[in-house]
């Protein structure tokens, strides 16, 4: 399988998900997953302008011309795309925040009825499976946990995707391997 | 009552954000002594501590932002970050938000709340609530019907606030409708909606029959 990771932790120097990361991505290619590693905070995206030129403009491309449009083209290559992100101040970072938002040439403008509300088009086929390895906060409880998975759960069918797995960095990573293969 | 409003849209003072909070503040600004002063986020960027230092120093204040993939913009999230340092102070301000987004239905939006709200009480800001509206891209080309029940109801909860502190639970709850959308809704709006607010802004693009462009297929 095609696997995207796209690291968004911000520091170099942090916590443990990096390294957490490394042995991860050693498992999956070992268990034959085709397994890419982004890390966002070596490219150079800056947060979405709001301007729908994507959709308006230049259909399916942002008109900004940075790294973004190269996750664009990763994610849609892969099949499952895991989200990797410190919490900081109970949410994933910034830094993957806008890739996220950067990424929504994805979608077409016009929206349909999906499931009882609406949401956009499909401009692809198909998209990956999307997951999130997380590394918790000192702080994070149940409720940070019960609010951020029901985010994901809307984000994933908001860009007609579908939510994998929300683990964090304390999960043994065979857990996280076997989370990828099933699906 | 001093209040501190943060617009964290991308578009600064041409967003939907700002025309629909413009009500809000000319209500809010009713109530005699009552001061009010905008900070656009969007002109903060490199220089993020500055808001940082005028949220401190802020009696109430308001985030304001549109919905993006169900959260708050990645920008919007920086600043949020770069409030770690406030967490458990004293004397901060009482904290409230308001988003809206494009989608027809207002419950897009309570997830991010919920997020907001657990923020505020991590930082230790007393929460003043979220104001939450659906259906307001493009809020220009939209009827005057529709809009001017949207900046009446944001008048009526800035008015509400001026004098009590407080968000008007009634008025939200008005605000928010449609919360949800019937099958026949749906069928009626989106239509309307691909045609008025994206068709024909692709059409005048030249671009209407590439719209469904996929640029990355393999």
């Amino acid at each position: 399988m095609n696997v995207l990771v796209l690291n968004g932790n911000p520091f170099n120097d942090k916590g443990n998900i990096d390294q957490y990361l490394g042995i991860l991505v050693e498992e999956l290619k070992s268990a034959g997953h085709n397994t890419t590693v982004i890390v966002l905070r070596d490219l150079k995206i800056s947060p979405c302008t709001g301007c729908f030129n994507c959709w308006l403009k230049t259909p399916g491309t942002c008109t900004i011309r940075d790294d973004a449009r190269d996750v664009t083209r990763q994610y849609i290559a892969a099949e499952h795309v895991i989200f990797a992100s410190p919490l900081i101040m109970g949410f994933p970072s910034a830094l993957l925040k806008n890739a996220m938002d950067r990424n929504i040439s994805i979608m077409h403008p016009h929206l349909e009825e999906v499931d009882g509300e609406v949401h956009h088009k499909k401009r692809y086929d198909r998209y990956p499976v999307i997951s999130y390895l997380l590394e918790k906060e000192s702080c994070t409880d149940e409720e940070d946990i019960a609010i951020l998975t029901d985010i994901f759960r809307r984000e994933a069918i908001n860009v007609r995707s579908s939510l994998g797995f929300v683990h964090f960095t304390e999960s043994p990573v065979e857990e996280i391997v076997h989370a990828i293969n099933v699906h | 009552m001093r209040l501190m409003f943060i617009n964290g849209s991308p578009r600064g003072t041409k967003s939907n954000t700002d025309r629909l909070m413009e009500h809000f503040i000319r209500g809010f600004l009713e109530t005699e002594g009552n001061a009010c002063r905008t900070e656009y986020l969007v002109k903060y960027r490199q220089n993020l501590q500055t808001l940082t230092e005028k949220f401190s120093a802020a009696e109430n204040v308001i985030i304001g932002f549109p919905l993006y993939i169900d959260a708050m913009p990645g920008s919007v999230k920086e600043f949020l970050e770069v409030l770690a340092p406030f967490e458990g102070k004293i004397n901060l301000p009482a904290l409230g938000f308001v988003i809206q987004c494009g989608f027809p239905e207002t419950s897009h939006t309570r997830f991010a709340a919920r997020y907001c709200e657990k923020f505020s009480r991590r930082i230790g800001c007393r929460f003043l609530g979220a104001i939450l509206k659906g259906g307001c891209e493009g809020l220009d080309i939209q009827p005057n019907f529709l809009t001017d029940k949207y900046f009446s109801l944001f008048n009526m909860i800035g008015v509400s606030f001026g004098k009590t502190g407080k968000f008007d639970e009634e008025l939200l709850t008005k605000l928010a409708r449609p919360e949800h959308l019937s099958a026949q809704n749906m069928a009626q709006i989106i239509p309307y909606i691909n045609q008025a607010l994206w068709d024909a802004r692709m059409e005048k693009n030249g671009v209407l029959d590439r719209s469904f462009d996929r640029p990355f297929t393999s």
